[in-house]
């Protein structure tokens, strides 16, 4: 255990850079679109209001009235949020491969380690686990700033202010709904798949590193066997609709797969960094 | 004692290990020697679970490698094992967090006998210096056998001195040490035990003091009259 933790430290330590960077950007973009897009509005009612004699009420019937939930729709705040995700998923390979590549051959280390390499998995899975849960912590305590400066720069008549909650479920195209769902139970399920999708992708990669090029094709083929099991009922119900289960019965089957193809692929795994990877 | 029994492998259908069988034992220096593609790392690889093998057996004192071996037993590779945004410092801090037989006081003497310094990052080093930093992380650790994969590949003369020197120091006594390399010249003197693997093959095994002693031969006449045959 003590090794595993020093292992997530690590792991943590080797991507705080670039991760800091992506917190620092997503942070001024986000604040930076508020101010922006709030001041253009404002000055939109500044130019209608005094310089084209429009009503107050003339200008809100025309513009309707601004809320943060138009300003979580715009590239300032879903261009950082797509960069954080792109990089994640980029890194879930990076974690992997920088350890056999490049001048430095620091897999060696990693895998004459005095500890069970089970732990070397699980503390690049958990690294990543924790890098997405701490950038949706950072967007879950920047929206209520972010709603601050929007209320400290539109006037309340201009104004259509929302609960945080209500910010979250609006925005647009659902992508903070997905981010920070608005139950434990959502929450569980989101990054439940998310983080099996990531053990999927981890064994596929080991495929990759104990069987090289055949590796390459058995990693595809576990990943689409892994996906379409877990995807089964779903699609058997969309597309032949059978009509068997209720859709709390679908609920616990997909629970049940989930589970069972996390423990496969963390089980599968463990066997291959044991007895089948190579440096 | 380190043995490899019958050791086979295959990289796609080339056979690269054919049955390989040599043991190695605790407070002798055994040398692996062979031309580019013999199956030397190959072979280091595989005692250390860093590869797969298709058949035969390897034990380190009678048991199968697990995790509680790598307190017992090391590998210096030909690259170094530690990141290049580290300094030495850190790399040697990341070697005490983890290794029980991290031996502190050793890894001082090391920094000493090497002339390096703790706060140099690793990847500033000239190849001489990275392979002497991938040697004293290795040496410091209290481990009974040692295993080194071409640790003069490249490097200039007096680190290959430097290097050398190692072996006839207290560093290496009473440890098992399993060399390969192709600079047979720097350590002739000093090996106990000749292995010489041709095309995933043992050739020959042989004591070093018995041919000296028996045929009056050195180690460089036996690879001779192995290789020329």
């Amino acid at each position: 255990m003590k090794n595993y933790l020093k292992l997530v430290d690590f792991e943590l330590k080797r991507f705080i850079n670039i991760y800091f960077v992506l917190i620092g950007l997503t942070i001024i973009s986000q604040i930076t679109g508020v101010i922006l897009k709030s001041r253009d509005y404002l000055e939109r009612a500044n130019v209608a209001i005094y310089e084209n004699s429009l009503s107050l009420e003339q200008f809100i019937s025309q513009n309707g009235k601004l809320s943060i939930h138009q300003l979580l729709q715009t590239g300032w705040f879903m261009i950082p949020i797509a960069l954080s995700a792109a990089a994640l998923i980029f890194y879930c390979f990076l974690i992997w491969y920088r350890d056999w590549f490049g001048k430095n051959t620091f897999i060696y280390r990693l895998l004459m380690l005095p500890t069970a390499r089970l732990n070397v998995f699980l503390a690049k899975a958990t690294a990543i686990f924790l890098m997405v849960l701490g950038l949706v912590g950072i967007q879950l305590i920047l929206l209520p700033i972010e709603n601050t400066i929007f209320k400290s720069i539109i006037p309340v008549d201009l104004r259509m202010d929302m609960p945080l909650n209500e910010i979250i479920n609006g925005a647009g195209y659902g992508y903070l709904q997905i981010l920070i769902p608005n139950s434990f139970v959502q929450f569980l399920i989101n990054y439940g798949i998310g983080f099996m999708m990531v053990f999927i992708l981890f064994t596929s990669i080991l495929f990759e590193r104990s069987f090289r090029i055949k590796g390459i094709i058995f990693g595809i083929v576990y990943y689409f066997v892994a996906v379409t099991v877990f995807l089964f009922p779903i699609m058997a119900e969309i597309y032949w609709g059978f009509g068997y289960l209720y859709p709390s019965e679908i609920f616990v089957l997909e629970i049940i797969l989930g589970l069972l193809i996390t423990v496969f692929s963390i089980w599968l795994s463990n066997y291959l960094i044991n007895q089948k990877v190579t440096v | 004692m380190i043995e490899v029994k019958d050791l086979a492998k295959n990289f796609g259908r080339k056979k690269v290990l054919k049955g390989i069988s040599f043991t190695a034992e605790k407070g002798e220096i055994t040398c692996l020697m062979g031309i580019n593609g013999a199956g030397k790392t190959t072979i280091m690889n595989a005692i250390m679970n860093l590869t797969s093998f298709k058949s035969g057996e390897i034990l380190i004192d009678g048991e199968k490698l697990n995790k509680h071996s790598y307190e017992k037993i090391t590998f210096i590779p030909d690259a170094i094992t530690m990141l290049p945004q580290m300094t030495i410092g850190e790399a040697l801090q990341f070697m005490k967090d983890f290794y029980t037989s991290w031996n502190e006081i050793r890894a001082k003497e090391l920094l000493e006998f090497f002339r390096l310094k703790e706060n140099e990052k690793i990847s500033s080093l000239s190849k001489g210096n990275t392979a002497k930093v991938n040697l004293l992380l290795g040496l410091a650790l209290d481990v009974d056998y040692l295993l080194m994969d071409e640790p003069f590949s490249g490097i200039d003369i007096f680190s290959r001195e430097q290097i050398a020197n190692v072996f006839t120091s207290h560093l290496v006594e009473d440890r098992g040490v399993i060399i390969t390399t192709h600079e047979i010249n720097d350590i002739e003197h000093l090996i106990d035990k000749a292995v010489l693997l041709d095309d995933g093959m043992v050739l020959r095994e042989f004591s070093t003091e018995e041919v000296r002693e028996n045929e009056g031969k050195s180690v460089v006449d036996v690879m001779r009259e192995v290789y020329q045959r």
